[in-house]
């Protein structure tokens, strides 16, 4: 196996008695885009700083490229941080501002002029190159910022939420252009970010933070398909839950009768659980029969038409708050739908997921 | 302007000081364009000699000399004023009110006060020779008070607070991610002072500069209290026209040429500042 690019050992940051970062242990490969996901206040901005060199640590190590790093002040890190606020110089023009980085370099000056213009054509400024940022764009002081980043080649890349000050649409461009830019500089990219669905699209692998610890790290298909927790379950996309307790190696549910599930190993009798499930793997159907089958049954609250889905809200013995079903346009049109339609429920034990309550 | 509503709020204020202030002065200004009278009197005809006379060497040389004590003075509170506003910019937010209040606290004691305090510390046989007494030093002490140094000590002290203030207001504001990022970018601490800092600051380094420098050029108290009988600010001079020369034309005529000067360099500063801030947005 090779050497990892960036290990975490233990890595604790306290601020008097705020834990911001509690022993993390983590390690990050070469050309990977990595997304730290968490709450506000979770630590990931610590974390970064940390390995920018802005903050050292109160116990752990951080090693790069197997050397440990902790102490190494942030000048002389071949690591680059992407403020959240962007953190632009305001008296300098655009082009100063990203010439900024190989100056202190001690480059020489027709290579800075030759690479500034390089990096210009790639974030698409070269026309602004003479402005001062305060006379641009939101998107394009992020572009800038990126640039200015960018054009020192740094061993590992971290962005502070680079995306959380533009508006929706302009998101989703930049989402790809980030994972195009890491793609062609071959540079590791560790993104902080609060938006899940943001992590799911462009990374590689997606650690969740709470609290300041690692709760889950895995790629984005297992942290959507595999959360290991009701923490993780909960954060990442839409889950309902639904209470549930053991009882002799079955799972009974609100409405007392046996509820579909894969039973983890462990649990004792009479322990209290929630079965989570995603809503695209609820299946509905027109009621057969009685009431008394054998398939919990919805009433339809709500529907939300989304272009390629349809969302349902039903409201159902099972939990208090209303499970959200995902039909496919597809399924949607087989079955008419109107609000206060009574519906089955049915799912496979595989695609549920149980948690301690 | 859209809305006037704010401008007529003005009115008071401009009436007060055009009444009071702008009016005076130009009638005080005007005898400059007189001649003086027999025994201290005006005689109404039209002359420039008054004008002329000030930019005769003896007194220009007066002119230049004040100009060189003002910008020494102006000088060292900036250095000095910079340096503790940036102390008190790094200090944690809940100190830096309290520091603050010390740094200005001497400027809520009489102006007259503070520079007798002055010549306690400065005399011959005052504080600081003592001091240097005590401390074992035997040979015959250079002459302290009545000197164009101290001069300019006491104008450094008393404006200090001004530029204090002045850098302050830039410094704190200042996002401490951007000098971060200049770090990060591969600058030493002080190279980030020199490329961001620094430039960053420089409407507060002006504003307090022009400050210390036009309220010093004027000055004639601290002069006449540390410099001695023997050393003439512009202030000096001024001040002997009207009150003991009974030269009103001419001690018009140098106050015009005292308020040109302030006049431009405030002009000067206000149009650096801008400059500096690039506040000039332009909105798309
Ligand atoms: N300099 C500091 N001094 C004291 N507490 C801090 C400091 N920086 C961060 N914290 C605390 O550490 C925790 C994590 O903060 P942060 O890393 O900014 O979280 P995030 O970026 O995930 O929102 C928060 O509780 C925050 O209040
Ligand atoms: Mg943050």
């Amino acid at each position: 196996m090779t050497q990892p690019l960036l290990s975490l050992r233990n890595v604790q940051k306290h601020f008097g008695t705020v834990r911001a970062v509690d022993g993390l242990n983590l390690d990050i490969q070469e050309n990977e885009f990595f997304a730290l996901l968490g709450a506000s206040g979770s630590g990931k901005t610590t974390l970064l700083r940390m390995l920018a060199g802005f903050e050292v640590p109160t116990g752990g190590e951080i090693l790069l490229d197997g050397k440990d790093v902790s102490n190494v002040p942030p000048n002389r890190r071949p690591v680059n941080l992407m403020f959240q606020s962007y953190a632009l110089f305001p008296h300098m023009t655009i082009a100063q501002n990203v010439a900024y980085g190989l100056e202190m370099e001690k480059c020489p000056k027709a290579e800075i002029k030759t690479r500034v213009g390089e990096m210009l054509e790639i974030i698409q400024l070269s026309h602004l190159a003479g402005r001062k940022p305060d006379q641009l764009s939101g998107g394009q002081r992020q572009r800038v910022a990126l640039g200015r980043a960018l054009i020192k080649r740094p061993r590992l890349l971290l962005l502070d939420e680079p995306l959380g000050a533009l508006d929706k649409k302009l998101r989703g461009d930049m989402q790809l252009e980030l994972k195009r830019l890491q793609h062609e500089f071959g540079i590791t990219f560790i993104i902080v970010t609060h938006d899940q669905e943001e992590a799911l699209v462009m990374a590689d692998r997606v650690a969740i933070l709470k609290d300041g610890t690692l709760l889950q790290c895995a790629s984005p298909h297992d942290i959507y398909e595999r959360p290991n927790s009701r923490y993780a379950a909960d954060f990442i996309g839409v889950m309902n839950f639904m209470p549930a307790k053991v009882s002799n190696g079955r799972l009974l549910g609100a409405h007392g009768k046996p509820v579909t599930a894969q039973i983890p190993e462990g649990l004792h009798e009479g322990a209290d659980v929630v079965v989570a499930i995603r809503p695209e793997r609820l299946k509905v159907s027109a009621p057969q029969g009685d009431a008394a089958g054998s398939l919990p049954r919805g009433r339809v609250l709500a529907t939300a038409y989304h272009g390629l889905d349809l969302q349902l809200h039903l409201e159902t013995e099972l939990c208090a708050d209303p499970i959200t079903v995902r039909l496919t346009a597809q399924e949607a049109d087989q079955i008419a739908l109107s609000q206060g339609d009574q519906l089955e429920l049915g799912w496979d034990a595989k695609d549920t997921r149980v948690f301690a309550a | 302007m859209k809305d006037r509503k704010p401008l007529y709020l003005m009115t008071p204020a401009l009436a007060w000081l055009t009444a009071f202030m702008v009016i005076p002065c130009l009638l005080i200004l005007a005898l400059a364009f007189f001649r003086r009278g027999l025994y201290g009197g005006i005689e109404y005809t039209f002359t420039l000699e008054n004008l002329a006379l000030v930019f005769d060497p003896l007194y220009a040389g007066i002119f230049l000399k004040s100009a060189a004590i003002a910008g020494l003075s102006a000088l060292i509170a900036v250095i000095i004023g910079y340096a503790a506003a940036f102390a008190i910019a790094a200090a944690p937010s809940r100190r830096q009110p309290i520091l603050l209040f010390f740094a200005v606290l001497p400027f809520w004691s009489n102006y007259l006060v503070r520079t007798y305090a002055w010549i306690v510390l400065l005399n011959r046989e005052g504080l600081i020779t003592g001091l240097a007494r005590w401390l074992g030093y035997d040979a015959e002490m250079p002459r302290l008070l009545y000197t164009e140094g101290a001069v300019v000590v006491g104008l450094v002290y008393n404006y200090l607070p001004f530029v204090i203030l002045a850098c302050y207001a830039p410094l704190s504001r200042l996002n401490p991610e951007i000098a971060e990022a200049s770090r990060d970018l591969g600058a030493s601490s002080w190279t980030t002072f020199r490329r961001v800092v620094l430039p960053m600051t420089v409407p507060g380094i002006a504003t307090g500069f022009v400050f210390v420098f036009v309220l010093s050029i004027g000055n004639f108290v601290t002069p006449a209290l540390l410099g001695g009988g023997q050393f003439q600010m512009i202030g000096n001079l001024i001040y002997a026209q009207f009150l003991t020369a009974n030269d009103w034309p001419f001690g018009a005529a140098l106050s015009m040429v005292l308020i040109a000067i302030m006049m431009g360099l405030l002009t000067l500063q206000t149009f650096a500042t801008e400059r500096a801030s690039g506040a000039k947005r332009e909105e798309s």
